[in-house]
């Protein structure tokens, strides 16, 4: 049982997802990139080198200067997200991050420099970060 | 008649000692460990039955501009990015050869012109385009096996009918990329391989978009429905100012257009398979995207004239979108989607498809602002963009 948001929990999902080569082909594979997630107050910072989630970090909001791009959600919304994915084995259409992100004022995915290269990145690795949150319904989750 | 007969002399200068005779690579030319060709002179003797080896020049080898490279693979194997070292990781900003000579090898002398016209850096480079190649290739799927297309179950009939419409009118939009990319393909010079080589995958991809909007039309009791209205891609591909003009339109209109209602389409996805194709061409038209807008930010930062020469095309481009805009098939069929039938196509339907080009327009005018094109404010543009501009300001 991993507490949500902590860096044990998205290392359990990191040692899940890694390990699972089915997200690695159709449409999922190679993903480069330093991605932030911002629950509520708290941030960590994922870093995704080629097939794998190798790294995940507790950070501050400075960090999120270097990142390519960060998710922002309250706390609230993030539970529900992984709460749906545990439900449903996966996001139903309700809770997918691309349609988190149209539903969002301000968008769910965002940086702080403002880059549209490295903002799209998003889009560009969108599957793998779906499959990456996707196989947190392979752990217990405590929030 | 005269090539006929060299050539029957070279076959048979060429023919294998007898069938007793065990063919060895000193004795048989076919073999030879050495490069071997047979002469005119030995042609002459072939005519006595003698074959004849041809003393090996070997000019060639040490014509090379730069010998001795070892480019190792990294953790993500050997990409075509890695291979830019040395004399072959010089990326001129003209590239003056007329030839297919691939970079970083030594010119043959006499070769013909081969016309390319698109021959300048700043009219084609974007640094992602060989991270892009191995991207595409690397995140690859498969139309016929990879989406799920056994949860398709049958759906209402204006439902259906819907999502056939637009499907018509997506892989219309496919096809004219496709045939747009290989139209300007071939003008450009061998130089700026990178860009060549991701080209390649992004007209692939469109044909797998091709392939799969129309299996989704065909493959639930549907079929395929009204062309669409076809302006912007007349405008795309008779677009013959340059590539990057061309890249406007293509990426900057209609590849954030077709974005945009992909992540709608996503989001009112009506089974598993439909979410599979639009989410996952959103992924590969996001590559396009990040090719259009790192190239335009080059050919921006590189040539002063090119913010206003980009304004003027969009404005242009406006004005085409418009007139495809007014027409109501797609709207209709994307609102009856959004609104699950006809009868929540009048209200919510439609309310979610306003919300969705106000969110292209935001999105559009936001990649114009970061690439430094102006464009005219929401109220001097034509109806109905400057509604959904209007809206996206106001949002």
């Amino acid at each position: 049982m991993a507490k949500f948001p902590s860096v044990r929990w998205f290392d359990a999902v990191r040692e899940v997802f890694n390990g699972d080569e089915s997200v690695q082909g159709g449409g999922g594979g190679y993903c480069n990139c330093v991605a932030g997630m911002k629950v509520g107050k708290d941030i960590f910072v994922l870093t995704f080198e080629g097939v794998e989630c190798t790294d995940a970090v507790k950070a501050d909001d400075a960090a999120l200067d270097d990142v390519d791009f960060y998710l922002d959600m309250p706390p609230a919304d993030w539970r529900e997200m992984i709460a749906n994915i545990h439900t449903n084995n996966g996001a139903d259409r309700h809770h997918t991050l691309n349609t988190l992100d149209l539903e969002r004022e301000d968008g769910l995915a965002t940086s702080h420099h403002g880059d549209q290269y490295r903002e799209d990145l998003f889009f560009r690795y969108n599957q793998t970060f779906q499959y990456f949150f996707n196989a947190s319904a392979r752990i217990r989750t405590d929030f | 008649m005269a090539k006929s007969s060299k050539a029957s002399k070279v076959r048979k200068a060429r023919k294998a000692p007898a069938a007793s005779a065990k063919p060895s690579a000193a004795s048989d030319p076919a073999i030879a460990a050495t490069p071997t060709l047979v002469s005119s002179q030995a042609q002459g003797k072939a005519d006595s039955g003698q074959p004849e080896k041809l003393e090996p020049v070997l000019d060639w080898m040490n014509k090379t501009r730069q010998w001795g490279m070892r480019v190792k693979p990294g953790k993500a194997g050997l990409r075509l990015g890695d291979l830019n070292v040395g004399i072959y990781g010089e990326i001129p900003m003209q590239w003056s050869d007329q030839s297919r000579n691939p970079r970083g090898a030594v010119p043959r002398k006499g070769m013909p012109p081969v016309g390319y016209s698109v021959r300048e850096k700043v009219g084609m480079w974007a640094d992602s385009a060989a991270d892009l190649y191995e991207e595409a290739i690397q995140r690859r799927w498969a139309p016929a096996t990879d989406v799920p297309w056994n949860t398709i179950d049958k759906l209402p009939d204006d439902i259906e009918r819907a999502i056939c419409q637009v499907c018509t009118e997506l892989s219309q939009f496919a096809n004219v990329e496709i045939e747009t990319i290989a139209g300007w393909q071939h003008q450009m010079v061998y130089g700026y391989h990178e860009v060549k080589q991701y080209l390649a995958t992004a007209s692939f991809d469109a044909a797998k978009h091709y392939e799969c909007f129309r299996k989704r039309a065909l493959v639930n009791g549907g079929g395929l429905g009204v062309e669409g209205p076809g302006q912007v891609n007349r405008m795309i591909l008779e677009s013959s100012g340059g590539w990057s003009a061309t890249v406007a339109y293509l990426v900057l209109v209609r590849a954030v257009f077709t974005m945009t209602i992909l992540k709608y389409l996503a989001r009112h996805a009506y089974n598993d398979a439909e979410r599979f194709i639009y989410e996952h061409v959103l992924q590969d038209k996001a590559r396009l995207l990040t090719y259009g807008l790192d190239h335009l930010h080059f050919a921006v930062a590189h040539d002063d004239e090119q913010p206003a020469v980009l304004a003027t095309v969009l404005a242009i481009g406006d004005r085409v979108l418009t007139r495809d805009l007014r027409d109501p098939a797609l709207r209709e069929a994307l609102a009856i989607i959004f609104g699950r039938g006809i009868r929540g196509a009048r209200r919510q339907g439609m309310e979610t498809y306003e919300e969705m080009m106000a969110d292209f327009m935001q999105t559009h005018l936001g990649y114009c602002r970061w690439l430094g094109i102006a464009r005219a404010p929401a109220e001097a543009m034509p109806p109905p963009l400057n509604r959904h501009a209007g809206a996206s300001v106001a949002a």
